[in-house]
Formats: structure tokens, C-alpha cells, sequence
């Protein structure tokens, strides 16, 4: 019974923050700003949902193989969005600014 | 006109179409004729006929092993159009490659890549003896490993990945798939069945849930062997890098 309640709260957690980060990829204005709610999807997002199925599933074979899964999720994901952000950078893509306030192109963006 | 012409056949067609649809038999109705001719049969049938735990397998692999045997021409096909196309990748002595790409990838990047990929094709190794028990297979297997050589070539250049599968490696294995399945197929007209039976009713009558099961095993490691040496070749020939350049200079 706990195990179902810490089961489904990880997974609505997990969903929350997939709405989060879907809203913000969708809402915010450039790609330094949308990089940083969309790799919020994979890393608590999927690892929280991951992690509930894993604790709803107990001790059983599927537990250590959700864990890894996770693993590599946290993995892969951070170094996906740690190569979109740099190359975006190098490519000299330009940051949002708020309307009026842009400044003198000169400070590396 | 034109355009009226075109509107007109659009809608004769459409028309057409929807009459096709309304006709067809009704979604999941039990009495279809996709349910009620050989669906019964693989299914009740399958785990005794061939074998396998995994119907999908035994459908694939047995029943319809002409079918599948196709398709793994077809793939080796491919390889041999791109082949004739492009030629093999022609890889330099020398250690030139250059990124040259706009932006080079970070340490990051390259330690993770190197991380991965082993586990990834420990992954598709697991795939593909699994597929004979659970969903996958030689394709799926096959495809994961050309999938790890993609990731690894788009991080260390052609010359790095043609070193870990050299062309002399891959040169007898991107067949493998059609050979084994032919050579199986022989064996069970040898053991005196028809082409492609696993079952050898003259030889072993009493090994043959056995060497059914290895057999479709061998034919999965076969099938996924060469898919992922196809893909890789694929892949090589595809990569005109500056390297090449620089390496025939």
C-alpha cells in the first residue's frame, strides 16, 4: 500500500515536471532559455517516473534494470543538452532580449 | 483548369476511397478474415511447432522464413547499390583526420561517447539472443549496433571507427545474414524436410526442440551480424570526410 503511494506521488511528480518543461520549451523565447526546461523533461521527469515504477515493482529482476535505465537517462541526457548549449554558444547565436534593452553587439553572445 | 482537373480527380478518388473503407469489415470484430484464417493457427500453434517462446519469432523466422529470407536480401541488396554507387571508403595510413566541423566535440562529449557505445553494443548483443524469448531480434539488434557506429563516427571520424571494424573484417561478415539463413535452409532439406524447415525429421527425431531453438538462434545471430556490418558499410561509404582529402595528398 506505502509502496503504491510513494509509487504513484514519484510518477506525478515526474509527470508535473514533463508539463513544465514542455510548457517552457514551448514559451520561452531562445535556445538558451528553452534548453534549460527541456532537459529538465529527461533528467526529473523521466527519472522520477522511472524511479516510481522501480519502487512500485519491488524486488523483483525489472527494479535493477529500471535503475540502470535511469542511469543512463541521467547520463546521455546531461551530455546531449551540455552539446546543444556549447554549440550554440560557438555558433554565436545570439541571446533573447527584452525588447529595447539590447545592448551593443561585444559581449561574446 | 488544370487545377479543376485536378480538384475533380481528387474528389472522384476520394470518393472511391470512402466507398472502399465503408465496405471494410468492422475493427476487431472476432470474424474477420485477418482473425479467422492463419492468426489461430500461429498463435496455438507457434510454441509447438517452432519452438520458440516468441510467437512473433517463430512467425517470423519459421513460418514465414521465405518471407524473411527476402528481406534479408533486400538488405544486403542495398549494400550492394551503395556500393556500386559510391565504392568502399578508402581510409589513409595515416592518422589525418581533421574536425573541421564548425564546432569540434567537447571532452564531454568523447568520454561519454567512449562510455556508451560498449554497453550500447552489449545492448544489441543482448537483443539479439534474447529475440528467440522475448521482443527483438537479429534486425533490431543489428540496427542498435549501427546505430553505436553512427554515434561513434559523428564524434571520432571515419578513421578511428574504420580501425575498431576494419574493412577486411566486415568484407566476409555483411553476407553473413543471407548465408546462414541459405546454409540453415539447406540443412533441413539435408535432414530431410523442405528448404528452410528447422526440424530435421530424418536425423534427429529426438533433438528437435533443441535444435529447432538453436537453430533459429544461429539464424538471429546471423541476421544481426550482418545487418549491423551492412549498416556500418553503409555508413563508410556515405562519409566523405575531409580527411580522405588530406590523407591521399
Amino acid at each position: 500500500m506505502a509502496k503504491d503511494i510513494v509509487a504513484g506521488v514519484l510518477c506525478c511528480v515526474g509527470t508535473f515536471f514533463f508539463l513544465l518543461g514542455t510548457t517552457g520549451l514551448l514559451r520561452m523565447p531562445d535556445i538558451f532559455t528553452r534548453l534549460h526546461p527541456s532537459t529538465k523533461c529527461d533528467t526529473l521527469g523521466a527519472c522520477s517516473i522511472i524511479i516510481g515504477l522501480a519502487v512500485y515493482s519491488g524486488w523483483s529482476w525489472e527494479m535493477p534494470k529500471l535503475v540502470v535505465i535511469a542511469c543512463f537517462l541521467l547520463l546521455s541526457s546531461a551530455t546531449c543538452g551540455h552539446a546543444i548549449g556549447r554549440s550554440a554558444l560557438r555558433r554565436d547565436i545570439g541571446y533573447w532580449r527584452r525588447k529595447g534593452t539590447e545592448v551593443e553587439d561585444g559581449d561574446g553572445a | 483548369m488544370k487545377n479543376l482537373l485536378a480538384l475533380l480527380f481528387i474528389i472522384a478518388l476520394a470518393a472511391l476511397l470512402l466507398y472502399v473503407a465503408a465496405n471494410m469489415p468492422p475493427m476487431g470484430d472476432p470474424d474477420n478474415p485477418t482473425a479467422t484464417h492463419v492468426i489461430p493457427r500461429y498463435l496455438e500453434g507457434a510454441e509447438k511447432e517452432t519452438h520458440t517462446e516468441n510467437v512473433i519469432t517463430g512467425i517470423i523466422l519459421n513460418y514465414r522464413g521465405y518471407d524473411t529470407m527476402g528481406e534479408v536480401t533486400v538488405i544486403f541488396s542495398a549494400l550492394a547499390a551503395v556500393l556500386a554507387v559510391l565504392g568502399r571508403e578508402r581510409r589513409g595510413r595515416i592518422h589525418a583526420y581533421v574536425d573541421r566541423s564548425t564546432v569540434p566535440s567537447s571532452v564531454i562529449v568523447r568520454t561519454m561517447v567512449r562510455f556508451l557505445v560498449p554497453l550500447i553494443v552489449l545492448f544489441s548483443v543482448y537483443t539479439i539472443l534474447h529475440g528467440e524469448i522475448s521482443p527483438g531480434g537479429g534486425f533490431q539488434g543489428g540496427a542498435i549496433i549501427g546505430g553505436s557506429m553512427i554515434v561513434f563516427t559523428t564524434i571520432f571520424g571515419l578513421y578511428e571507427s574504420s580501425r575498431r571494424i576494419p574493412q577486411k573484417v566486415r568484407f566476409p561478415l555483411e553476407g553473413s545474414a543471407v548465408v546462414t539463413f541459405f546454409l540453415v535452409g539447406v540443412l533441413g532439406m539435408v535432414g530431410g524436410g523442405n528448404f528452410l524447415t528447422y526440424a530435421w525429421p530424418r536425423v534427429a527425431a529426438g533433438l528437435q526442440p533443441a535444435l529447432v531453438t538453436w537453430l533459429t538462434v544461429l539464424v538471429e545471430i546471423g541476421i544481426g551480424l550482418g545487418g549491423a556490418m551492412v549498416l556500418t558499410s553503409i555508413l563508410f561509404c556515405m562519409i566523405r570526410e575531409e580527411e580522405e582529402i588530406a590523407v591521399v595528398a
